[in-house]
């Protein structure tokens, strides 16, 4: 390993642009790239465009790696973040409609509408980032209790006397996302070790 | 041999191993159409030969901008990279880190022989397409 006692500090770009950056890599690339970039930024933007212009640079390669890291990837990866936005979507529009309609026990479905909505934000956001470990206990373990609703809603609505049809599209796509963030979070456990 | 006189050879092997005629033809083209390279993948594995030892990620930018003609992002070079590697046509290390980088190792990236194969199957098949057409088609 080279030296790492030179100071660079002021050379380097601002601090929320290379955690930003760190946030987007996979652990498998979060030196190498990381590298690459300051190594560009430090001997050719810098010196001769000056640290704003410099600055937009980095801030431009950030951001292709991070829509890169969105759109590229497994068929896996593509199905959880559209599942994961239909369940966003899914958990607002229970949540706003209890609160318009305001049927008894609604407090309760709210927080579980809610509480469904912040599990698909948590998915996309573990799609989009490479978090750590205990981000991905975190979502399993959001995933387990998606399941658990999602599987009840299901159960309940085939066996009410009303059928609810919503409540079974709903109930079914928390299921599909659950098993999926399942399948992923395996898959990453796999890559991080590898 | 190098990685671009293993390409000429290959090159000429594949060529001259085609029987237009035969049913062979189309069992093999069809193999080939399978592995096809897209312009980009093509322009990444033709710099990573060209470059040699020092292929790492941001010369492999540059040169794959030279070599298509545009400005290119980042984040499509590194992905297709990792695709490629994937595909078993690429192969990387770690290199030496520099004080430049804050002491962060560089990944080289070397063809490997499945690299060289479809790149030359990637040419062969595009030469085979454009066998009797006149340059430039007219509208």
């Amino acid at each position: 390993m080279a030296d790492q006692s030179v100071d660079m500090t002021s050379k380097e770009p601002p601090l929320w642009l290379r955690r930003a950056l760190l946030l987007v890599l996979s652990v498998r690339d979060r030196e190498t790239i990381f590298g690459d970039l300051l190594e560009e930024y430090q001997k050719e933007h810098l010196p001769s465009e000056g640290s704003r212009r410099a600055n937009y640079w980095y801030l431009k390669q950030v951001a292709s790696l991070a829509l890169a890291q969105a759109l590229g990837g497994s068929l896996l990866k593509q199905a959880l973040i559209l599942s994961s936005s239909f369940v966003i979507a899914a958990g607002t529009w229970l949540g706003v409609m209890e609160n318009i309609l305001k049927h008894s026990g609604y407090a309760e479905r709210t927080a579980i509408a809610a509480g469904i909505a912040i599990q698909g934000i948590a998915t996309l956001l573990f799609c989009l980032l490479n978090g750590g470990l205990a981000f991905r206990i975190l979502v399993a373990t959001g995933a387990m209790a998606i399941l658990f609703v999602g599987g009840s809603a299901v159960i309940n609505s085939l066996s009410a006397p009303h059928f609810e049809g919503f409540v079974i599209v709903i109930g079914a796509a928390l299921i599909v996302e659950a098993l999926l963030t399942f399948a992923a979070v395996l898959r990453s456990r796999q890559r991080a070790a590898a | 041999m190098s990685a671009s006189e293993l390409i000429r050879r290959d090159f000429r092997t594949c060529g001259s191993a085609l029987p237009i005629d035969s049913d062979s033809f189309y069992v093999y083209n069809v193999g080939i159409v399978a592995e096809v390279l897209g312009a980009f993948e093509q322009a990444v594995l033709l710099t990573v030969v060209d470059l040699d030892d020092e292929a790492y990620g941001r010369a492999i930018l540059r040169g794959a901008q030279i070599g298509l003609m545009r400005e290119l992002a980042a984040g499509a070079i590194y992905s297709t990279l990792d695709r490629l590697e994937q595909k078993g046509l690429l192969s990387s290390h770690l290199g030496e880190g520099t004080a430049e980088r804050g002491g962060r190792a560089r990944r080289y990236y070397r063809i490997t022989a499945a690299g060289v194969r479809a790149l030359n199957e990637s040419r062969s098949l595009l030469e085979r397409m454009w066998q009797g057409a006149r340059w430039p088609i007219k509208a």
